[in-house]
């Protein structure tokens, strides 16, 4: 028996495969130095050489972060709104008012059995809810959030959303089908049904306005529509706008065009066999759908990211820190003890109990708070892109609002009165719309 | 759809298996995907039924659905949207109510009556008190019968209400619900002060009620009664004014007159097809002849003439509330009634008008002091009768609107 021998068979299991693992990790961790070393600069060389790609990639990670914050806020805001219109008291148990409680139901479902029914066909049902979330997501990129904060700016970004909307239900029927289930199959027949004869009213009542404004990019027809508040499509375009909010609901399925998903009717639709992060992702790509569908009304109608007035205190912040001389030492060394010191001070005078490191820890984070607070006002005021971004979620999320009021208000139509609605009456009054709107620009253009 | 599974691979099952054996349950959790009864069929109707048509599947509402009323399963055969056929598959609730009564003396058996509606339990005592009362020559004093009166009215509202909520909660309305639990609610707090109970109340008894009015039932009622008007009205303006709610409703499931007293159908849901019947009215009990109300009735006989007929008993249903507490006379509230209970041999009929219809008990006595035999006339039982006449030819979505309409509860049918 030889050293090595006796001493591996002294090891514990975690030991052996420490053992194991170490000189292949050190082996890896010099391999990537050195490819690091070798190639890095040929790397930045390339990435710098194909800029577009590395934007692309950037966009589209940041738009799939987008979509987790947005979905709980969205989801917050809809518990919340329809429990007070309900007369209820909503979630109030997680967090300060139950803020938290759709993290903790997006954690509930991580931890939840991922079940697949017998008979399903697997592949499909598994695929499902991944084609309806990335459907969503990447209407997403195409979005001018900002003055310059956009995925790509195409010159058919219009025509691209409608495309990329249209796919969504591909993976509801996918859903309907796979799971071996009577409910699922109806509630996904009807979302083909659905979604299908509102896309037609829905990319008519854009035609006038893409008449109007002679592109399809979003980022231009948003620009066109900067100035004054009178300026925005809606007025040029109120029909259509109209049209394309009630086609844009029953393209999100949305009540009172929630037959897709009628609980008292078909159970859950085409996620009623669904359960965990599968549901969840359907779950995730509803709210994201009305995130969107806002934000595309704004874009278009309602001025995108543009300010319905101009800001009344202009504040210009030059404040150069070299001329304060030395009283820049004396700042940077005072602001912060006086601060936490002035925050800290009257928590612990007013609260016997409270040690006096705790007073100071508060202290301290409620000065960070409002350094950041002043710092956040500041470049409120001083960067176009922040205004353009804070009008622009104020804008998304009225209507978000207005998605919620819907659904605590209003029952849910049947679906021959949802055909006959997008058949007899949507699809003529934007063929109206659009004829009208042809009319005025050759008669104008003469 | 796939059909049936095989079994994976063939195995021995154990001549005696066990009940827990997980073999054994998989095969019975697969058959479980067909609705079509595992016996050949029984009847004619049920062979034409479980036969499949080109296009048609089955689907099975309930019992574990989260709009029908109760624990009812409705098989229905469907093509594409539209309902070909159903059958509704009753028993999932039943208790046994009548056989219990039998064991029960006749005090017993008035608590085994609550359960059968438990959205408005007073009026499935109070036929049942009648019929004993009947048997035992009771006379109920009046104030009682006042209170009764004021009671069952009280709960009439209740349930009206929450059918309210209900109707527009399985045309997907969310809130309504909310709101006419709040009316319910009311109510059932100020029942439950006067009656002990919430729910089940257990307030009549043979000759008489079981309590007088207290404080804290009037001041209740007082309060209530300042803004019912006034806070229903505003209610049904939420529904009666919305376009998607009426269209839905409008001309739906019609129920025409000769239909409705060919399947002896009673309640709004008959006053809704333009039959002026009222048991209060036709054969008086207690002392609705000295009330003023009028009997409402619309002509439509469809889902929203059954609606409105109901939201118009609510206001009638106040109009008597009102009557009852300015008549209320004063004296006892329960006849002197001995302990031990021996009715003379014979049967009694009784019957009321509750909220969905004729209650009727019928009871006969062999002079012990159990009823020998308790037949109970459930008003939801006969309008589910209708329901096969009604929704063929409709959509999916339809046979709940349908069903809410007709208001039944699974209590009172399964007994």
């Amino acid at each position: 028996m030889s050293v090595v021998g006796s001493t591996w068979g002294r090891l514990t299991p975690p030991g052996k495969a420490l053992a194991i693992a170490l000189p292949v990790l050190t082996a890896l961790s010099i391999g990537l130095l050195a490819v690091v070393v070798l190639l890095g600069p040929a790397v930045v060389t390339f990435l710098g050489d194909n800029l577009p790609l590395v934007r692309f990639v950037v966009a589209a990670t940041a738009v799939l972060l987008l979509t987790i914050p947005t979905a709980f806020l969205i989801i917050y805001m809809e518990m919340k709104v329809i429990a007070f219109m309900n007369l209820r008291i909503g979630p109030d148990r997680v967090g300060p008012y139950g803020s938290a409680l759709s993290v903790v139901h997006g954690l509930k479902v991580l931890a939840k059995e991922d079940f697949t029914p017998t008979g399903a066909d697997r592949i499909v049902f598994t695929w499902a809810p991944v084609v309806v979330f990335l459907a969503s997501v990447m209407s997403l990129l195409v979005i001018p959030f900002a003055p310059g904060l956009f995925g790509q700016d195409f010159n058919i970004a219009l025509l691209y959303f409608f495309a990329i909307g249209g796919l969504s239900v591909v993976g509801l029927l996918m859903a309907g089908w796979a799971s071996f289930n009577k409910y699922s199959l109806l509630g996904g027949l009807r979302s083909a049904a659905q979604v299908i004869s509102y896309e037609i009213p829905l990319t008519l009542s854009v035609v006038g306005l893409i008449i109007l404004a002679g592109t399809m990019s979003l980022n231009r027809l948003v620009l066109d529509q900067s100035g004054s508040i009178l300026d925005w499509f809606v007025f040029r375009q109120p029909l259509g706008a109209l049209i394309f909010f009630i086609a844009a609901t029953a393209e999100a399925n949305r009540t009172p065009f929630d037959l897709t998903e009628a609980d008292s009717e078909i159970v859950a639709g085409f996620a009623t066999e669904y359960s965990g992060m599968r549901f969840g992702f359907f779950f995730f790509a509803e709210y994201v759908n009305v995130f969107i569908i806002s934000a595309l009304t704004v874009t278009l109608f309602f001025g995108g990211w543009n300010a319905p007035f101009d800001w009344p205190f202009p504040v210009a912040v030059s404040l150069d820190p070299a001329s304060l001389g030395i009283w820049l030492l004396v700042l940077v060394a005072v602001v912060p003890v006086a601060g936490t010191l002035f925050f800290a001070a009257p928590l612990w005078v007013a609260n016997s109990r409270l040690p006096a490191w705790q007073a100071l820890v508060i202290g301290f984070v409620l000065f960070n708070l409002a350094v950041v607070a002043v710092g956040l006002g500041l470049a409120f005021v001083s960067f176009d892109w922040v205004v353009g971004l804070a009008w622009f979620f104020l804008k998304t999320y009225v209507f978000v609002y207005t998605f919620v009021w819907m659904r605590g208000t209003l029952p849910r139509v049947r679906i021959d009165q949802l055909m006959n609605f997008a058949w007899k009456w949507l699809l003529p009054a934007s063929l109206l719309n659009l004829f009208v709107t042809a009319l005025a620009v050759v008669i104008l253009a003469k | 759809m796939p059909t049936r599974h095989e079994p994976a691979a063939p195995y021995e099952i154990p001549a005696h298996p066990s009940a827990d054996d997980p073999r054994v349950t998989l095969e019975e959790q697969l058959g479980v995907f067909e609705p079509i009864p595992p016996y050949p069929p029984r009847t004619e109707r049920e062979a034409e039924f479980y036969t499949l048509r080109d296009g048609e599947m089955f689907i099975n509402m309930g019992p574990q659905h989260p709009s029908t009323h109760g624990v009812l399963r409705v098989v229905l055969k469907l093509n594409g949207e539209q309902v070909v056929d159903l059958d509704p598959v009753l028993g999932y609730l039943h208790r046994g109510v009548e056989k219990l009564c039998e064991n029960a003396d006749f005090h017993q058996a008035i608590c085994y009556m609550d359960p059968l509606e438990y959205v408005s339990s007073l009026f499935c005592e109070w036929p049942a008190v009648i019929a004993f009362e009947k048997l035992l020559d009771v006379q109920v004093p009046r104030r009682a019968e006042y209170i009764r009166v004021l009671s069952t009215e009280l709960n009439r509202v209740a349930s009206h209400a929450l059918f309210m909520g209900w109707m527009a909660l399985d045309l997907g309305g969310l809130t309504p619900i909310l709101y006419s639990f709040i009316e319910r609610d009311e109510i059932v707090e100020m029942l439950a002060a006067l009656t002990g109970q919430r729910m089940l109340f257990n307030y009549f008894r043979i000759g008489g009620v079981n309590g007088d009015l207290n404080h804290e039932f009037m001041s209740r009622l007082g309060d209530w009664m300042s803004r019912a008007t006034e806070q229903i009205e505003a209610n049904l303006t939420l529904l009666n004014e919305n376009e998607i709610f009426v269209r839905r409703m409008r001309g739906l499931g019609v129920l025409d007159r000769e239909t409705a007293l060919r399947m002896a159908v009673s309640g709004p849901n008959l006053r809704a097809s333009g039959v002026p019947f009222d048991v209060r009215r036709a054969h008086p009990y207690s002392v609705f002849p000295e009330l003023e109300f009028d009997i409402p009735t619309r002509q439509e006989g469809d889902c929203l003439a059954r609606y409105l007929l109901r939201m118009d008993e609510i206001r009638q249903s106040l109009r008597i509330i009102d009557q009852c507490l300015h008549e209320m006379p004063d004296g006892p509230v329960m006849a002197r009634v001995p302990r031990l209970l021996r009715a003379r041999p014979g049967r009694a009929f009784a019957a009321v008008e509750g909220p969905r219809g004729l209650y009727g008990v019928h009871a006969i006595s062999d002079g012990t002091d159990q009823p020998f035999r308790m037949r109970i006339h459930d008003p939801s039982f006969v309008n589910l009768q209708l329901v096969p006449l009604l929704m063929p030819g409709n959509l999916v979505a339809d046979t709940m609107a349908i069903m809410a309409s007709l208001d039944p509860i699974m209590g009172g049918i399964d007994k």
